[in-house]
């Protein structure tokens, strides 16, 4: 509303938020976990003084700077790109809120990359004590990363006490902070067995001693991993705001979804310990793109639930999913959401002046004797800056299919009162003359009733 | 009159004074440039001197591409900071011109990562000489797409300020007042002329890498190698001189609007104009002195003079932004809430942090000069 809507057809624009969100996670986690294992390990090996299982780690360190510094760092970097495009006003909140949360995580983030240069690059010419001492700089920046980040997300979902007494501690601290960052700690901790476990059983390994070495070290992780996951699974789901726990109720999907984290990490557990812990021998390239599947399954749900239930807002209680401050709406609601909105407000200016009183304000009852296509149009201007952030048109949530068979006055009452129809779904943010225009424009792209139904009609 | 295209300040006003703000935002751009100009002109650069120079040539190209996996990391790391001072401080217009133009800025992450991984591929071929077509060709194909980037950048910043721009652009590319973000900033006259004049700075700054370089980190390369290296950092940053010259005479005299060119030539903005305008002919001077033999006091004053060229460069542009900007947002005049405890803590962290990347540098220069035990 007070900034311009990027309009992306079939998907809409916050959907690309959530495609580079979910591709970062796979790897960001991994950053985290597999740091600390090859800090870990790097450790162990040295004090072993086991010299295949150094030039394994080696190895690994490779393709983990390979995945991790590129795609990994490009990626999040990504995220506040799109965030910023199909988010703006929640991301300006989060910037003013956050700014220097972020530019703590800024000097980890530059550790990281220094440390993983130096771990790796310097491998065998640094003293064994110097060079572990650099494993765990990288560990522990890449951790206290995940923590700095985790505070914000976790924000995303419950800010707390932040809305009645804004502090940038209050914000960093909120409710769901300790288990957002217990269930991403264990969730870096799985990942990292598992892209270590992929790694070395598509590297296939000839020594058995050392296949069954790497085997055997690189469940550890995932079986206290998974152990986190659960436990601050639990504790997350117990940090939810009232309204998120309903929309995890009501959504049968969510439900399912949620028990299917649960299921899979349960499964992941079982397959790691009965796997490669108990029986190293059992690595092999299926197996563990098995494992290394379930995992990624886990980790996306898991992601995607934390999303989903933050309806309607993008921050909650802050900054509503369709970028208006909540307590904007009854204002809103008086003088118009055209009106109140800069672009929405410059767009009427421009195309329909004659709308426009001599005051400079939107006359609505102007709006009401345009054209009918006219009408149409500011129909649709009010769908794509009001509801295009979560439904299209046609493709995802679209609303043609969701209204198909709809009739006007059907239309008119859920625009009039989305919250009460469905609890998730923002109230709407206009005058009783918008909610017409807006439902007049839902009527002509609507999808009729489907052929071949009963509908209670004698035809 | 029409509605401004401006929304409303937020009301959590700015988290730390003004000038801290642009302070960051300022020291970030600058140190971000003195990487980011490696890979915006340096790589064409060296892959040039390979394709059609000779031996020390390809010397020369292969030491500077072989560093560029490090130099597009932390160049990369450092861009953080500006741009995340200018959210907090400009974002009632950098998120308009940047959701104007959402797919070419959206386009930056896969762009990034491809050629980021082509420099991966290439320096794989150096280093294992393994060097192949596809190898080469992942080099060339990186730095078009790098100098694509750089292209993206002025776009988005140059609309940014190009406030008065927006709505022909708006209008042209939207569907019903949503943008469909494939706005490109080619109606403004300065986004050309800043653009290749930043190309010209950054050759002047590849020449000053390479000085450094062979100061600092060329010693296992011969005499011969290291000469013929500083003849050619005079050389491209000559070239790089002359260009920002030819460049920047067109930003500033034709391109830039009559108003900020008065205000920029009147005392005392024009000594920084002067001083920007004179930044790069230092480390050139101290270029033309190493010809007569490098020394590492020389190598390190080249860089230090760059970086300080860089930074005139930076702060010029700054006040020339605000300047910009200055008819259509009231800039510093937002309330500030400092967030003291925060700010405090990220200054600590950030003075830690460097500690801590000398310590370990220490660490590693101190293991390099250790005889190595097989």
């Amino acid at each position: 509303m007070h900034y311009p809507w990027w309009y992306v057809p079939f998907v809409t624009s916050p959907m690309l938020i959530a495609a580079v969100a979910t591709i970062h996670i796979f790897v960001a986690m991994y950053a985290v976990g597999g740091g600390m294992f090859l800090a870990v390990e790097t450790q162990f090996a040295h004090r072993t003084q086991n010299r295949p299982y150094l030039g394994y780690l080696r190895d690994h360190a490779w393709f983990f700077i390979l995945l991790t510094v590129v795609f990994g760092a490009i990626t999040g970097v990504g995220i506040w790109w799109t965030i910023g495009l199909a988010s703006p006003l929640a991301t300006e909140a989060l910037i003013h809120i956050f700014v220097f949360g972020w530019a703590m995580e800024y000097v980890f983030f530059v550790l990281e990359i220094a440390s993983a240069f130096l771990f790796f690059y310097f491998w065998d010419r640094l003293p064994a004590k110097t060079h572990t001492i650099f494993g765990y700089i990288y560990a522990v920046s890449a951790w206290i990363s995940l923590v700095l980040i985790t505070s914000i997300t976790a924000f995303m979902l419950n800010p707390g006490g932040w809305v009645e007494a804004p502090s940038f501690w209050v914000a960093f601290f909120n409710p769901e902070f300790i288990p957002q960052t217990i269930a991403r700690t264990g969730g870096a901790l799985l990942l990292a067995s598992l892209y270590v476990y992929l790694h070395a059983a598509l590297r296939q390994e000839q020594d058995p001693e050392l296949r069954a070495l790497i085997a055997k070290r690189s469940t550890r992780p995932g079986l206290l991993g998974a152990f986190l996951v659960t436990i601050g699974g639990v504790w997350w789901f117990l940090a939810l705001p009232e309204s998120a726990r309903a929309a995890l109720a009501a959504a049968s999907a969510l439900n399912i979804l949620m028990l299917l984290i649960f299921a899979v990490t349960l499964v992941v557990f079982g397959m790691l310990y009965l796997g490669p812990y108990r029986n190293p021998g059992w690595i092999t390239p299926g197996f563990a793109i098995l494992l290394f599947t379930f995992g990624l399954a886990a980790i996306g749900t898991g992601e995607f639930l934390r999303e989903a239930v933050r309806k309607p807002y993008i921050i909650y209680g802050v900054v509503m999913s369709n970028q208006i401050y909540p307590d904007e709406i009854p204002g809103l609601r008086q003088t118009g959401y055209l009106e109140g909105g800069t672009w929405t407000r410059r767009y009427i200016a421009e195309r329909f002046p004659q709308a426009v009183n001599a005051q400079g304000e939107i006359d609505e009852g102007a709006l009401l004797a345009l054209s009918p296509d006219e009408r149409t149009e500011v129909g649709e201007l009010l769908f794509l800056y009001h509801c295009n952030d979560c439904h299209s048109v046609e493709g995802y949530a679209a609303v043609s299919e969701s209204m198909r068979g709809w009739t006007p006055e059907m239309i008119l009452a859920l625009v009039k009162e989305p919250h009460r129809a469905r609890f998730f779904m923002p109230p709407f943010a206009g005058t009783a003359d918008e909610a017409q225009l807006l439902a007049d424009y839902l009527v002509t792209i609507a999808r009729p009733f489907p052929a071949g139904l009963v509908n209670g009609s004698s035809n | 009159m029409l509605p401004p295209f401006l929304g409303p300040l937020n009301p959590l006003g700015y988290p730390a004074p003004y000038w801290f703000i642009l302070f960051f935002k300022v020291l970030g751009f600058t140190l971000h440039i003195s990487l980011m100009n490696l890979w915006f002109a340096g790589l064409i650069t060296m892959l040039l001197l390979r394709w059609r120079g000779g031996a020390h040539a390809q010397r020369l190209s292969d030491r500077f591409i072989n560093a560029l996996p490090f130099v597009i990391a932390f160049g990369i790391n450092l861009g953080i900071v500006p741009l995340l001072f200018t959210q907090v401080a400009y974002y009632q217009v950098f998120y308009p011109a940047t959701i104007l133009a959402a797919w070419p800025w959206f386009a930056v992450v896969p762009l990034l990562m491809v050629a980021y991984y082509g420099i991966y591929l290439y320096v794989i071929g150096l280093r294992k000489g393994t060097m192949n077509a596809l190898k080469r060709a992942a080099g060339w194909v990186s730095a078009a797409i790098f100098m694509l980037l750089g292209f993206v950048f002025s776009n988005s910043f140059s609309l940014m300020t190009n406030v008065a721009g927006w709505g022909p652009l708006w209008n042209a590319t939207s569907q019903t007042g949503a943008p469909y973000g494939i706005g490109l900033n080619l109606g403004d006259p300065t986004l050309a002329p800043r653009l290749l004049m930043m190309f010209g700075l950054a050759l002047t700054t590849t020449a000053a890498y390479v000085v450094v370089d062979t100061a600092f980190f060329a010693g296992g390369e011969s005499g011969e190698y290291k000469r013929w290296a500083i003849r050619c950092a005079l050389i491209v940053s000559t070239l790089g001189n002359a260009w920002v010259a030819v460049m920047g005479s067109w930003y500033f005299f034709a391109a830039l609007p009559g108003e900020i060119r008065g205000a920029q030539l009147q005392v005392p903005m024009l000594v920084l104009t002067l001083l920007t305008a004179a930044g790069t002919g230092l480390p050139w001077l101290l270029m033309l002195m190493s010809q007569r033999g490098l020394t590492r006091r020389l190598g390190l004053l080249t860089g230090l003079a760059q970086l300080g060229a860089l930074g005139l460069h930076a702060i010029s542009r700054q006040t020339v932004q605000n300047l910009e900007l200055a008819p259509y947002l009231q800039i510093g005049a937002e309330p500030v809430h400092i967030q003291w405890s925060p700010l405090l803590l990220f200054l600590v962290l950030f003075v830690g942090g460097i500690g801590l990347l000398v310590w370990m540098v220490v660490q590693v220069v101190k293991a390099v000069r250790l005889p190595v035990v097989p």
